[in-house]
């Protein structure tokens, strides 16, 4: 599934292990094999804030994941499945 | 490895609603973060460069000069980033902006268009720039089929000196973007650097950056939230976190470094400005020019010519010594081409055409030379004025020559000295636009979507100039107060903290020009102005005058075109006169002065002018000279105007009352004012007498006081003083008393030679308000807007004072407002609210031309106006000559309308046929039609509103029965409001003035009494005050305990007040001493 329709899929919780400087390094027991892309949001300031640091990554079994941590509670919540 | 990082590309608040940063703050962070040195690159201007070079320079960041300039070529618009390396460079940027701006004004007028400079000039011009291919959303690269015909462009022209910018902003794709962009340098052996594309320097200021974005889209912030940033990575951050960020690339933080060492190019230094260069001496042309004039000024066998004499010496002398010759003969260049301009806009043998072309104001006033050469026209050996303000042994900067122009001449003026100097040699001095408080409100209100009532309501309630206030008002206002803790309330307060004293755009200041050897082009980046055929460059005054750049100012003044219309007008009426030579002791026109009779009288008609004239009580030219001077915050801080007037009334009372002074050196230079500071001048006076100090001492003393006072400059200033006096046996104790007098004085008064300037323009207004009423009005009326009242009240005033003023009329009006006869006063078509002065022209020109029209049908078919217009020219009474308004607007609305045909040709339309007005319709009340003068016009020549409300008012006493009241008595009086002030110098206290149909009442509201009434004061023109009669030797004041709207009477002919309200002309409301729209 490319990034886009990931991206399009509503969120669900994540389970998450980080590294120490706050990378993904599993994400739902599967090992994060490499980080492709880190972005942050910071907007909605407004009406809805919404602080998010999202990483696209390939886990282990070769597949797309696109998850984020939400920085103001710390929970992670990853797109699709 | 981490200090090598150097920021190349960082906005600030003077990318004009891109970036939040003041200079200052950029700075100070830049400093805190260990920054070796900092780019500025504003979109398209160089407008905060010099400051930003010389903050950063005493901040010990190296400031490097750059732009991020728009560029245009055929695949469409891009950023690119230039950074000046050397002297070449700079002059090759600026160039580059100029021309960007070269077609932002379309001929045909309208909005502007957004700068661009043509790539082809760029390329051309990059000698001495380095490029870099700016940001990931608009730089160079970002269209991927342009991008490697651009990146082989720019190598060709830049070379070595062109490297591809790569940034990590953390936007969702913006690697893949860094990737390419740095294959592409790769293949090209271009190298890349690492910048920030900085618009922030504090991350909790990005809410701002996004609002700026949302203002600058005119949309709420929902509604651009596509165009924000998204984060807040664009802020400025330090070697060590852009080291980490750009592990992976190291080359690109070594490159910032290499460019940074690369511009060593200082704006600070000289930028090579040379005045237009003249022809042969300088100094031997000005005493010349001078020595001609002396016989005609001041005769061999006149009593002053010895002194006039020596004072020229002295003037000539210091010239020589500061090689300011070039100077003077500039702004003597600069009046003979004002002459000719004059005899160009007023005619070869009109009234006015006696008058000289402009009047000298400020220091310049005090000089011999500037009246021998006509850039004065005081007499600075007659009306005793000292020197030393203007010229002095030690100056630091060039002196201002200031001078005053009416305004039709100054237009021409501006224009001509573009013309005669060369475009490009000469421009206006720039001045920002800055936000204050209503301005925040409006703006970031709609940013944030708040209701358009909130906003409007917040806005008329805000009547601070500060924005970082806002808060305060918030939770004054009835109906936003009890919601001052909703989020967007808050967030409104909070942004209009940070958004106080931004600037919005760049301006042109009132008249400052500078013209050069050269073209100034190569020096500061040029602008077309709003105005065609001007030009505006992008620095301040201040960073001008840093520059060395020679400024000439050139001020239009309201009333140098009042007083030459009003001289043209009584030529026309009732024969020529000469202003040169009315009597300056006219005791009439001093009765009036000192009976605070005074409205429309130049300086002198201000409510607290009104006040200190009946305490003053002016009886020549030399007390209306300190009269000006008077009100201003430099004597009343100072603690000199009670002391005056008490001193004042006791000489009156007894001539021989001894004068106190504050040491017996102080007899001499306060002698005139009785014993204290009143005007600037007298502060060097004082420091040279007590003090011993040099003139140039002086100075530097006043100079350290008017800019901010640094704690360190006062005390050496002082010691210096204390020191002074001693050594001339005066005790410390005198000495600080008299050093505390000039410090509270400040900088805020007028030298006397500006007051003695101004003092004459006021009396010449009041002498033409006096003899010649009907003129002066008509005069007022034609150049607003001006002065102090509204033009409802200058009518009324006049009419008092027994001038007829007579209505708008299609047969009869002109375009402004003009004498009908001696005593009459026929108000002009652009008093009709709608009327545009082109429309009114046309519709003068047609009937001078082809006679009166029969009817509004024949008017409507004879000139092509705009519909609604002529509808509004019969609701203004202008057709009341053809028939009832009903019957008129009927007719109207049958008739049918010629039209301009392309070639000029007028079509001409078929005719319906007329019926008869339905009947029926009530005639309407006399309520009803003053409520329509106002919509229509703005002024009433009916029954004033008060008189009309009197009858339902119970126990309400007038403006004239008020005076024959007692001190204290208890009052109710009803008024509509002309005018309101809340001066910083008085401690919250508002003015409010009144007016009757038989005068003006002043209010005075104390803090708290203004606060209870606050919406009412703002808001409301119909008033009643209920409070104390205060009667203060002949100043009679009404102290307000309580304020309350007039309200409709429940019976009697009046109709609805409420219908009043929506129409009456608004107060003129005066901050800080100057009024605000």
């Amino acid at each position: 599934m490319s990034i886009r329709a990931l991206r399009s899929q509503e969120p669900r919780r994540a389970d998450v292990l980080t590294t120490s400087d706050g990378y993904p390094r599993r994400v739902d027991g599967c090992l994060v094999e490499a980080i492709r892309e880190e972005w942050r949001v910071e907007e909605g300031w407004w009406a809805t804030p919404t602080r998010r640091r999202y990483f696209s990554t390939v886990l282990a079994d070769g597949s797309l994941c696109v998850l984020y941590q939400d920085r103001r509670d710390g929970s992670w919540w990853r797109h699709g499945r | 490895m981490a200090a090598d990082y150097v920021e190349l590309h960082c906005h600030s608040a003077y990318s004009f609603l891109d970036g939040v940063a003041q200079p200052e703050d950029l700075v100070d962070r830049a400093a805190a973060l260990g920054l070796p040195a900092l780019a500025l690159t504003d979109h398209d201007n160089l407008c905060a460069a010099l400051p930003f070079a010389q903050l950063a320079g005493a901040a010990g960041v190296r400031p490097i000069t750059g732009c991020e300039l728009t560029v245009e070529d055929p695949h469409g618009r891009m950023h690119v980033v230039l950074l000046v390396e050397d002297r070449a460079g700079y002059a090759n940027l600026c160039r580059l902006i100029t021309l960007a701006h070269r077609d932002t004004r379309p001929a045909a007028g309208g909005p502007a268009r957004a700068p661009a400079a043509p790539l082809r000039d760029v390329l051309a011009h990059a000698e001495g720039l380095t490029c870099l291919t700016g940001c990931p959303t608009q730089g160079a690269l970002v269209d991927v089929d342009a991008a490697p015909e651009r990146l082989d462009l720019l190598r060709a022209a830049f070379g070595e000196r062109l490297a591809v910018e790569l940034q990590r902003p953390f936007r969702e794709g913006a690697e893949t973007q860094l990737r390419r962009f740095a294959a592409l340098a790769a293949a090209r052996r271009v190298p890349v650097v690492a910048t920030n594309d900085v618009h922030l320097h504090l991350r909790r200021r990005g809410p701002l950056q996004d609002a700026l974005v949302a203002i600058r889209a005119h949309a709420s912030l929902d509604a651009c939230r596509p165009l924000l940033r998204g984060n807040r990575e664009h802020v400025l951050k330090g070697p060590g976190e852009m080291a980490a960020l750009f592990r992976d690339l190291p080359e690109a933080i070594v490159e910032t470094r290499r460019i940074a060492e690369r511009c060593a190019f200082a704006i600070t230094d000289d930028l090579g400005y040379r005045p237009p260069a003249r022809a042969g001496e300088a100094d031997r042309e000005l005493a010349a020019l001078c020595a001609a004039r002396m016989d005609d000024r001041y005769p061999r066998d006149a009593a002053d010519r010895r002194a006039a004499e020596e004072r020229l010496a002295t003037e000539l002398r210091l010239i020589r010594h500061h090689g300011l010759a070039g100077f003077f003969l500039l702004h003597h260049e600069i009046l003979e081409i004002a002459r000719e301009v004059a005899v160009d806009v007023r005619g070869p043998d009109a009234a006015r055409a006696v008058l000289p072309p402009g009047r000298g104001r400020g220091s310049s006033v005090g000089s011999i030379i500037c009246y021998l050469t006509g850039l004065s026209h005081i007499d600075p050996i007659a009306a005793r004025l000292s020197l030393g303000r203007f010229l002095n042994e030690e100056l630091a900067a060039t002196p201002d020559i200031d001078l005053d122009f009416p305004r039709d001449i100054r237009e021409q003026l501006i224009r001509r000295i573009h013309v005669q100097y060369g475009s490009g040699r000469a421009a206006l001095v720039g001045a920002f636009a800055t936000y204050r408080a209503r301005g925040a409100i409006r703006e970031l209100g709609k940013a944030l979507a708040l209701p358009a009532a909130d906003i409007a309501r917040l806005a008329a309630a805000s009547d601070g100039w500060s924005a970082e206030a806002v808060g305060d008002e918030l939770r004054r206002v009835p109906g936003l107060r009890e919601r001052a803790d909703d989020p967007r309330l808050r967030l409104l307060v909070a942004l209009c903290r940070q958004i106080a004293g931004l600037p919005r755009h760049l301006s042109q200041h009132p008249g400052g020009m500078i013209v050069a050897d050269r073209p100034l082009s190569e020096m500061v980046p040029l602008q077309p102005a709003a105005m065609a055929g001007r030009t505006i460059c992008q620095w301040d005054k201040d960073a001008c005058g840093d520059a060395g750049f020679l400024k000439i100012d050139l001020l239009g003044l309201g009333m140098l075109s009042a007083v030459e219309r009003c001289v043209t007008e009584v030529a026309r009426t009732e024969g020529p006169i000469d202003l040169s030579r009315i009597p300056l002791d006219d005791d009439a026109v001093y009765r009036e002065i000192r009976a605070a009779d005074t409205v429309g009288v130049f300086q002198i008609e201000s409510r607290a002018q009104m006040q200190m004239l009946v305490r003053v009580e002016p009886r020549c030219l030399d007390d209306l000279v300190v009269e000006v001077a008077l009100v201003r915050p430099g004597p009343i801080q100072g603690g000199a105007v009670h002391p005056y007037i008490n001193r004042r009334m006791a000489l009156r009372a007894d001539p021989s009352t001894p004068i106190p002074y504050d040491h017996p050196l102080l007899e001499e230079p306060l002698r005139e004012t009785l014993g204290v500071i009143i005007f600037q001048d007298q502060v060097l006076d004082v420091a040279q007498a007590l003090a011993g100090f040099t003139s140039g001492q002086a100075e530097a003393l006043r100079r350290a006081m008017s800019r901010r006072r640094s704690r360190a400059a006062m005390q050496a200033q002082w010691e210096a003083f204390r020191e002074g006096a001693a050594r001339r046996g005066v005790s410390t104790h005198v000495a600080e008393t008299v050093f505390r007098r000039i410090l509270a004085f400040s900088a805020f008064g007028f030298p006397k030679s500006h007051s003695a300037a101004f003092a004459l323009l006021a009396y010449q207004s009041a002498w033409l308000r006096h003899h010649h009423p009907a003129a002066f009005l008509a005069a007022l009326l034609a150049e607003q807007p001006m002065g102090f009242y509204p033009p409802a009240s200058l009518i009324r005033d006049a009419e008092r004072r027994g001038v007829r003023v007579l209505p708008v009329d299609v047969a009869a009006s002109g375009v402004e407002a003009a004498c009908a006869h001696p005593h009459g006063v026929r108000l002009g078509l652009r008093q009709v609210v709608g009327l545009g002065e082109e429309d009114a022209g046309r519709l003068v020109a047609e009937r001078t031309a082809h006679g009166p029209y029969r009817d509004v049908r024949d008017l409507a078919r004879r000139v092509d106006l705009a519909d609604g217009v002529l509808e509004r020219l019969v609701a203004a009474g202008a057709c009341d000559a053809f028939g009832p308004r009903r019957q008129v607007l009927w007719e109207l609305g049958l008739a049918a309308r010629g039209r301009t045909m392309a070639d000029g040709a007028r079509q001409l339309a078929f005719d319906l046929q007329l019926g008869e007005a339905p009947a029926g319709l009530p005639e309407p009340s006399a309520w009803d039609l003053l409520v329509g003068d106002y919509a229509s016009t703005g002024v009433s020549l009916r029954t004033h509103p008060i008189a009309q409300l009197r009858p339902g008012l119970e126990r309400v006493v007038d403006s004239r029965t008020l005076a024959d009241l007692v001190d204290g008595t208890p009052v109710r009086i009803p008024g509509l409001a002309v005018a309101r002030q809340r001066p910083a110098s008085a401690n919250g206290i508002v003015f409010l003035l009144l007016e009757d149909e038989h005068g003006l009442v002043n209010l005075v509201l104390l803090p708290d009494v203004y606060e209870r009434n606050r919406l009412l004061v703002r808001a409301e023109p119909l008033l009643l005050a209920v409070g104390v009669l205060e009667r203060r030797d002949r100043q009679v004041n009404v102290r307000v305990e309580h304020l309350e709207p007039l309200a409709s009477p429940r019976r009697g002919a009046v109709g609805p007040v409420e219908r009043l309200r929506e129409v009456a002309p608004a107060a003129q409301h005066f901050a800080q001493g100057r009024r605000r729209a």
